[in-house]
This record gives structure tokens, sequence and C-alpha cells, in this order.
């Protein structure tokens, strides 16, 4: 796996406050990387030393394998936090300097518009834009200059659901060109709908990484119900290893080795016929809040 | 250097404070050449309370070479104007945090600073070459006959007058940079003249010789006044090298500030 980025024991003290401690991590060419983490977890802060406008406490990283520089960032288009314009300037002007910055062309301008659907208020002041037009045109931002990696922070905060889907769709463009994408969100289901890794962050410290594939790893769970209390016939079966009650259903885990049909067989052959029966695809959700609830 | 201008003058000429505060201060320029006149006559009445009878049609202020150290004397006073924009445009990056954009989108934190610099540079010579069109219009206006000899002569007062204003441009550019607050800093660019003089004041007891040391008095140096010479007559008609090298010293010092401030912090 060629590394586009390599994190070495990154850390960012705010005065007694550790927003980041000694973070390692690689993210390799064409992953999109999810980084997960509830408030002030130092998603931002991270996000920010890497593209130079924090100044690490101690640590470092690389960006393609070297020492990071301005010219490096202009390869790299990121959005941290909220959107940041000129207020009055217009899309347009905000953009040319953008351009101008990175050294971009005019038609990679207008081509940008276009994808996030702004250009026919281009000639409008940044400052009248509504938060989903602001989000669209920082989006529209970092994509100038072809980068080879996109970081969007919280990028579809404020979108419509057409908007946010939109967005989805682009990020899986951009990364089926083989282009890498770092992805800080809340929102997990996008994150499992986009991402290919991902890690987890908690005050600070990184206690979880890996590949998203891995999720679905563990252990089944199966969905049950019938006309009769099943309560008690399941504590009798062998193969759970955990039995909740949820939604009106009973939430069994299964052990390893066990399949849904499994459970199925075992219930008629107690002469119950269930009439609710589904294996659940384990989501990242569930995985984030276990890893969290685990690193106390 | 040139496309770092660039940007900077973008992120300007897109601005309608910009040209309002330059159109105001370029006006002012202009309207206070056209009104030295009524200032001659209270010069007038001024000498009169002094004993000392004056000619106005006498008086060589508006004459070549001495229309030079007038007019640039006088025009810096301006130079506060040009500052406010100074302040407000290094204070904006800050308060819409595009600064931090700018960097992220590839400008190193030198690189911005060095944009603003161009600009505070440009701004300079811009003022330098409007009031030295002033000066020699109302030169020709009012000098009974040109010779070139004259017109040529003192013509230093420029150079000073470019210095004044880059100097002072430096120390709003860098005090908008660590107050971030262009209310705050217009206050403590006012201030910090009356600060200064209040320090001066009591190390003159002391340590007279540190006086001319000072960042403000320094830059109020390089153009000394001339008016007294009309009516006491010793004064000094030239620029100092001594006033020029502290000057200049105290403007890399300003900008040198800046750019450790800019540097150090995370924006
Ligand atoms: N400039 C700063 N000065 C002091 N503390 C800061 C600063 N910036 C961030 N922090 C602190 O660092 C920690 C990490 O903040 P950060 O913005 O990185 O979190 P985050 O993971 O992005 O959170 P969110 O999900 O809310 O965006 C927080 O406790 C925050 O208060
Ligand atoms: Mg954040």
């Amino acid at each position: 796996m060629e590394a586009v980025l390599q994190i070495e024991n990154l850390t960012k003290n705010f005065g007694r406050l550790c927003a980041v401690n000694k973070m390692n991590l690689e993210v390799g060419k064409g992953q999109v990387f999810g980084m997960l983490g509830p408030n002030g977890s130092g998603k931002t802060t991270t996000l920010g030393m890497l593209m130079s406008v924090v100044n690490p406490s101690s640590g470092g990283f690389k960006w393609f394998g070297q020492e990071s520089t301005n010219d490096t960032r202009k390869k790299i288009g990121a959005v941290l936090e909220h959107p940041i314009f000129y207020p009055y300037l217009t899309g347009q002007k905000n953009l040319e300097l953008t351009a101008m910055i990175k050294g971009a062309t005019a038609d990679q301008i207008t081509s940008v518009l276009k994808l996030v659907e702004l250009s026919d208020r281009k000639d409008d002041k940044y400052k009248t834009y509504s938060l989903g037009m602001k989000q669209r045109l920082a989006i529209a931002s970092a994509l100038l200059n072809d980068p080879q990696v996109l970081i969007l922070d919280e990028p579809t905060n404020g979108l419509d659901p057409m908007g946010i889907s939109e967005i989805r769709e682009l990020i899986k463009k951009i990364a089926s060109d083989g282009r890498t994408i770092i992805l800080a969100s809340h929102l997990l289901d996008e994150v499992q709908k986009v991402c290919t890794h991902f890690a987890v962050l908690k005050k600070g410290n990184m206690v979880y990484s890996g590949p998203v594939e891995d999720v679905n790893k563990g252990p089944e769970i199966v969905e049950v119900n019938a006309d009769v209390d099943l309560s008690e016939v399941l504590n009798t079966f062998q193969g759970a290893s955990a039995i909740n009650r949820e939604n009106g259903y009973f939430e069994v885990t299964l052990t390893k080795g066990i399949k849904g049909h499994d459970l199925n067989k075992f219930l008629f052959e107690k002469g119950i016929t269930a009439t609710h029966l589904v294996t659940k695809k384990r989501s990242l959700e569930k995985q984030f809040l276990e890893i969290l609830a685990e690193s106390k | 250097m040139l496309h770092l201008l660039r940007i900077d003058l973008k992120k300007l000429t897109n601005y309608r404070t910009f040209w309002i505060v330059c159109g105001l201060y370029f006006f002012t320029l202009g309207m206070t050449t056209a009104s030295g006149m009524e200032f001659l006559k209270w010069l007038v009445r001024m000498g009169a309370s002094f004993g000392t009878q004056i000619n106005i049609a006498r008086i060589p202020f508006y004459h070549f070479p001495d229309v030079w150290q007038n007019i640039t004397f006088v025009s810096g006073f301006f130079k506060a104007i040009l500052a406010f924009m100074v302040v407000i445009s290094i204070t904006n990056e800050f308060t819409y945090r595009t600064v931090r954009q700018n960097v992220i989108d590839g400008l190193s934190r030198y690189q911005f600073l060095i944009s603003k610099v161009l600009t505070n540079i440009l701004l300079s010579a811009m003022s330098m070459v409007m009031v030295f069109i002033i000066a020699l219009v109302t030169g020709l206006i009012y000098s009974p006959s040109v010779e070139m000899v004259d017109l040529v002569m003192d013509l230093e007062f420029f150079a000073a007058y470019f210095l004044e204003v880059f100097a002072f441009l430096s120390f709003a550019l860098l005090l908008g940079m660590v107050i971030q607050r262009s209310g705050l800093t217009i206050v403590l660019l006012v201030l910090s003249q009356m600060i200064e003089a209040i320090i001066r004041a009591n190390v003159d007891d002391y340590v007279p010789w540190l006086i001319p040391y000072f960042p403000m008095e320094s830059i109020s140096n390089l153009i000394p006044m001339p008016f007294p010479k009309y009516v006491f007559m010793e004064i000094q008609d030239y620029v100092s090298i001594s006033a020029v090298l502290i000057a200049g010293a105290w403007t890399f010092i300003f900008n040198y500030l800046a750019y450790l401030k800019l540097k150090k912090s995370d924006i």
C-alpha cells in the first residue's frame, strides 16, 4: 500500500488540555478514511495540524512521503469545520482568489461551480448565500486544482437530503479515480456507506482504527419474535451470548459459528414458529458506541 | 512576489470600504494643500503675536524648494487614514478567519505576510507619488520663477516621506495582527502616540539621548517641522541619516515581529 499520509506521535496541547495525544496513523492511497469521535475528541484539531494551521506540540506527519510545505497543500483540498470565505466577495470572486493561491485555471472554476450547482448564483455575494450554498461553495473550492487528497470536516452539515446524497455520490466518484479522502463526520450511516477505513478518537486518543468491512466480521445478531413469549425459551438456547429486548423484538447475539438458521431450527424443534426472524447487518454506529464504551 | 501582491489586491479592490477610505485619504490630502493659503494667514497672525510683521506674498511657503519639505511634512499627518485601512484589511482576515483558509489553500504564513507588506509598500509609494504631484503643481503655481536647481533640490524628503508612511503602516499591520479586532486596534493605534509621548516626557528627565530611538518619535523625526523657520529662522531643513536608520530599523522590527507572531500562533 502506498501511503499518502503518515502520522507519527502527533500531539497537540492547548495549555493543560491535551486535544490530540500521540497519534499514529497511516492513510493509504485511494482510501476513504473516516475520522469518528464525539464532540471535542480532536478531529478538527488533527486535521488543522495536517493542514499546518495548528502548530503541533510534538510529533509530525508526512504527506506523500515528504515533509509538508505550502506547495504540498495546493494538492490537497480541505474544508475544516465550516466554510470560510470573504463575505463581501461573490462566490465566483472567492473561487478566483482560491484559484490564484492554488494555481488553478479559470475553467476549473466554471466546472466546480457547475458540479455543486451554484453556477446561477455565482455572482451573488457570499454573505447572501444560505448555509447549504456556503457548504457547496466550500466543497467547490476544495475541488479546485484537481486535488490528490480531499479533506472534509462535516461536509454535509446544513445540506438538504438531496445535497447529502449528492455529496455521497461525489465522494464515491472522486474515490473511484484513485484519490484519497479523509472525512470527519458524525453521520455514521454516511461513513459506513462511503468509507473504506475508519478511526475512532476519544478525548484525543485514537482508540481504534481499521477497515470498515471488519465491522461485519463480529458475531451475528438475529432479531426474532413469535406469537408466544420467547423469553424463557431463548434462555435455554445454547448458541446465544446475549439476549436483549428491543423495539418489541428479541435481539439475540449469537456465539461464534452459530447462524440464524440454527436458531430457527431450535425454535421449530420446540414447537414454535417464528413470525419474524432477521439476521441484522452490524451497523458502524453500534460498533462505534461499543468501541467508545470499551475504551473507558 | 508580484503574484502575492496581486492576491492581496484582489481582496482589496473588490472591497467597497477600501475605495471609500482611499478616496477619503487622497481627497483630504488634496484639500489640505488647496486650503494652505488659509493656513499661511494663520501663521501670519501667529507671527504678529510674536511681534513679527510678515508679508504673506513674501513667505516662500509654496516656493521651490521649500514646498517639498512643507508639503511632505503636512501630508505625514494623514498617514493615519491609510493605517486605518491597513488595520481593517488585516483584522478582517482574522475575524473572517480567511487567513486560516489562505494557509489551508496553499499560502505559507510567510507568503501571507509578504502579500500584506507588499500592499503596504504599494500604498506608501502611491501616497508618495500623489504628494509629489500635489507639491509639484502647487510649487509651479506659487513659485515666482521656476529654476531647475530649486526644483531638484531637497527631493530626499520624498524618500523620507515614503519611509515615514511605510514605517507607520508596518506598525499598524503588527498591531492589527496582534490584537485582531479592528476597533480596538484603531483605538490603540491612536493611543500609542500618546502613550509614547508620556513615556518620552518621563524619560526625557533622566536619559534624554534615548528620545530619538523611540519608534513613533523616530518616524516623526524623518521630516522635521519646517514652519518655525518663517518666524524664528533656525530649523533642520534636511533629512538626517540617523533618523532614517532608526526609523528603518523599527520598520524592520515591526514586520519581523508580525512574522514571528503569525508563525507562532494557531490560526
Ligand atoms: N484554539 C483552541 N484553544 C483551546 N482549546 C481548543 C482550541 N481548539 C480546540 N480546542 C479543544 O481541543 C479539543 C478538541 O477540539 P476539536 O475541535 O478538535 O474537536 P472535534 O473532534 O473536531 O469536535 P466536534 O465533533 O465538535 O467538531 C476540545 O476539547 C476543544 O475544546
Ligand atoms: Mg470538529
